[in-house]
């Protein structure tokens, strides 16, 4: 009798283990989250039938966090780790390791309307921090300047700050959106809008991605870091990875993940 | 290959033996370097940048964390411990019935304590050329920050009602225009000026402006005067950029000119409230039934002055102020009397002591100063009017005393206390005359903060480390005009007027 118990229960945890083994959980980036893996996931289960996927795009800080509280097995993540993120991630034992996964450029878009053809490095800046606040003063045709910008638990959000704006604070009436695809939707609507979105979504439309210092965000410029807003963007996960989830990161970077990766609208690791 | 790995290890290495915190921040500059000279790959270079910062956030410093507009941080204080010696001698005082605590004729009253003080801040810069500052301090009298040993009388020896520890710096401002800094709050005081007018424990409440430029002017060398303008933005704290100037041949003479400007609007006193239930509240403290100001006090200060910089480390500064007052407010509307010699000295203290009616002060200090050598030297004084003087006598009681309106301290040091073994001497004459300053804020290490008084102050030290002072402090006072009191306070010594006086204090301090 006991005998019988203990190999149902053996059977059972067994059992668990396997259907646990099958689904993996995928959190953080909306630059990576939203188009990207679920494309990845897509191809990856049509080689792994039976394989299910977990994936919730609700920033870079909440992919890292996951990581650290250790509900989910890869955290997608615009941004590099934060030090005090990855001292908390120590704390619990967790050891948190970067694997870049795609290039992105941060392409500041205006409305295709906006006859500006280019901005400098210095213009970005005076634009998101408020310090111009009128077309005019950038070589537009006049205008006040709408600026949408993404939410703070955005990798992106952090990001632009340190590529573009010296880590000074947006403007104060800046509208924060949840994702890429709602900043180019609102740019796209309005005539005197800015905003900043990853590679991937500059095919909206109704914008147009303005050249920084005469450079646009290409592959060729991404991959090159000539581009001034490139950025790598990763996968995080707890020390090494193993079983699923290194097998689908190693899909990610090998040459049917990059590929996919390039459709999407990043640029290729190699 | 080979190279590669070595310079991926020897980067790693570096960066990870050689001073963990701040290395991982600087890691970034030169990884990309290296990724960019297709020495190490993007993914590699990510690696030991995420090492370095796991390592740096195990590391002490690495565990502070700090808010994202927080640019630059300082934590800094210092604690001492003093032995510290007052007395004071009344004179010809009419003596009261005899007992306990009465003054007689030449009677000493002495004091000695052992004491200790903790002041300990932050300050920092924040984003967009914001910064702040907070203190915090024991003791809650404004003049001091002193706690004594055994000094409690409650709950048993070493207890601790006197311990607590207090805000003695709270405040913000902003330095984001060029030579301009604004400041609000409670603040280290923005104002040049000495002892003499100002304890330097004092933190005043409200606003401060101040504007500083620096003129570069070089002669000869094979030009005309050439001038030239910095335009550096100063901490608040922090000393002075250099400030390249255009080099001519030969030797020129070069002469730094700061020219400042600092203006002050401190809430002296809060009336409270402005609009009272009912009727005003009177007073008869000043003959006659008279309304208590339902308006609050500004202490206003105007400074303009200059630092001329020449040759051989030679230098001269000059800040002449005005200080006015707005008002009395409700605590300090009783005029000042100062006591009397004429009354017994129970009467004479209980004279009004902190009214501030009638003060228009000009106080210019002013200090020179070179070197011999590596020795420091320097010539130092202040002096003060109080142009409404005789309408302070008048409303003491004293119509015939007006001319008492002057204060002035002259002094030398030699020597200075920045680094181990250094050592400092300073020696000053100071008079204060009864109706020249305001009471309430000339230093109490000086004749117990007393005006109408007349002395010598000698100060030496020793640094004995790099934050560790030796100081040694004495001074003597005697009374200056026979028939007025010595007002002001008392801080210390519950004698007035005090015929002599004496202060010593010995200071260990420590600074971090």
């Amino acid at each position: 009798m006991k005998l019988t118990h203990l190999a149902l229960l053996i059977g059972l945890a067994f059992g668990i283990t396997e259907a646990r083994g099958d689904r993996l959980v995928i959190k953080g980036s909306d630059t990576l989250g939203a188009k990207l893996v679920p494309q990845l996931a897509e191809q990856f289960k049509a080689q792994h039938p039976g394989t299910t996927f977990d994936i919730a795009a609700e920033g870079s800080t909440t992919g890292i966090a996951a990581i650290i509280d250790g509900t989910a097995e890869i955290g997608m993540s615009s941004r590099r780790a934060k030090t005090s993120e990855v001292g908390a991630a120590a704390a619990k034992g967790k050891h948190m390791k970067p694997t870049i996964v795609a290039f992105d450029g941060i392409a500041v878009i205006v409305n295709s309307a906006n006859p500006i053809k280019g901005l400098t490095k210095k213009q970005v800046e005076q634009i998101f921090t408020g310090d111009v606040t009128d077309w005019s003063a950038v070589g537009g045709s006049g205008g006040k300047i709408s600026i949408y910008t993404r939410n703070t638990s955005s990798g992106t959000y952090s990001d632009f700050k340190e590529l573009a704006m010296k880590k000074r604070d947006y403007a104060g009436g800046s509208q924060k959106m949840a994702g890429n695809e709602q900043i180019a939707a609102e740019v796209g609507k309005n005539p005197n809008g800015v905003g900043y979105v990853g590679m991937a979504y500059t095919k909206a439309g109704g914008v147009k991605v303005m050249p920084i210092d005469s450079v646009t965000p290409s592959v060729k410029t991404v991959q090159g870091h000539s581009y001034s807003y490139w950025r790598p963007t990763f996968y995080y996960t707890n020390g090494e990875p193993s079983g699923l989830a290194k097998e689908f990161l190693d899909f990610t970077i090998g040459s049917g993940g990059q590929k996919i990766v390039a459709q999407v609208g990043f640029v290729p690791i190699k | 290959m080979f190279v590669k790995k070595l310079m991926f290890a020897a980067v790693a290495f570096c960066f990870v033996f050689g001073g963990i915190a701040a290395r991982a921040q600087d890691a970034g500059a030169l990884l990309d370097l290296l990724v960019k000279k297709k020495l190490i790959t993007d993914q590699e270079a990510e690696e030991v940048r995420g090492e370095l910062v796991k390592e740096s956030a195990e590391t002490s410093a690495g565990k502070w964390k700090l808010s994202s507009p927080i640019t630059e941080l300082e934590l800094y204080g210092d604690l001492r411990l003093r032995y510290q010696y007052n007395g004071g001698r009344t004179d010809n005082t009419p003596v009261q019935p005899p007992g306990a605590g009465v003054a007689g004729t030449h009677d000493w009253q002495e004091r000695e304590r052992e004491r200790y003080r903790v002041r300990i801040g932050l300050r920092g810069t924040l984003a967009d050329d914001w910064f702040f500052g907070i203190r915090l301090e024991t003791n809650t009298n404004n003049r001091s920050t002193n706690v004594t040993f055994g000094g409690d009388s409650n709950n048993g020896p070493f207890s601790k009602n006197d311990d607590g520890i207090n805000v003695g710096q709270a405040y913000l401002g902003y330095k984001g225009f060029p030579d301009f800094t604004f400041t609000g709050g409670r603040m280290p005081n923005p104002l040049i000026n000495t002892a003499m007018v100002w304890d330097p424990d004092i933190n005043p409440e409200g606003l401060a402006e101040q504007w500083k430029h620096t003129f570069n002017i070089t002669f000869g060398g094979g030009g005309g005067a050439e001038a030239v303008q910095s335009y550096s933005k100063e901490g608040y704290s922090k000393e002075g950029k250099g400030v390249v100037t255009a080099q001519a041949a030969g030797e020129p003479f070069k002469l730094k000119i700061d020219v400042f400007a600092n203006f002050a609007q401190f809430v002296y006193d809060d009336a409270n409230p402005e609009n009272p239930l009912g009727a005003r509240s009177t007073t008869t403290g000043n003959g006659g039934k008279q309304l208590i100001p339902t308006t609050d006090a500004f202490l206003l200060a105007w400074q303009v002055g200059a630092r001329f910089t020449f040759p051989k480390n030679i230098y001269f500064q000059i800040a002449p102020t005005l200080y006015n007052y707005t008002g009395n407010g409700d605590t300090f509307n009783i005029h000042y009397q100062g006591g009397d010699p004429f009354l017994t000295n129970a009467k004479s203290l209980a004279q009004n002591q902190t009214g501030i009616n009638s003060l228009l002060v000009l106080d210019v200090p002013a200090e020179i100063g070179w070197k011999i050598g590596e020795l420091p030297m320097r010539i130092f004084g202040d002096f003060a009017v109080n142009f409404n003087a005789d309408d302070r006598a008048n409303a003491a009681g004293h119509s015939g005393f007006g001319d008492q309106r002057y204060a002035f301290q002259i002094g030398a040091g030699i020597g200075q206390l920045k680094a181990k073994h250094d050592w400092q001497i300073e020696a000053a004459y100071q008079l204060s005359e009864q109706y020249a300053l305001d009471p309430n804020l000339v230093d109490d290490d000086i004749f117990d903060g007393r005006l109408n008084m007349q002395g010598v102050i000698v100060r030496a030290g020793y640094a004995l480390s790099d934050a560790v002072i030796f100081n040694l402090t004495y001074n003597y006072g005697w009374r200056y005009n026979k028939n007025l009191g010595t007002g002001g306070g008392p801080v210390a010594i519950a004698i007035n007027p005090l015929q002599d006086y004496q202060f010593f204090v010995a200071d260990l301090n420590i600074k971090f």
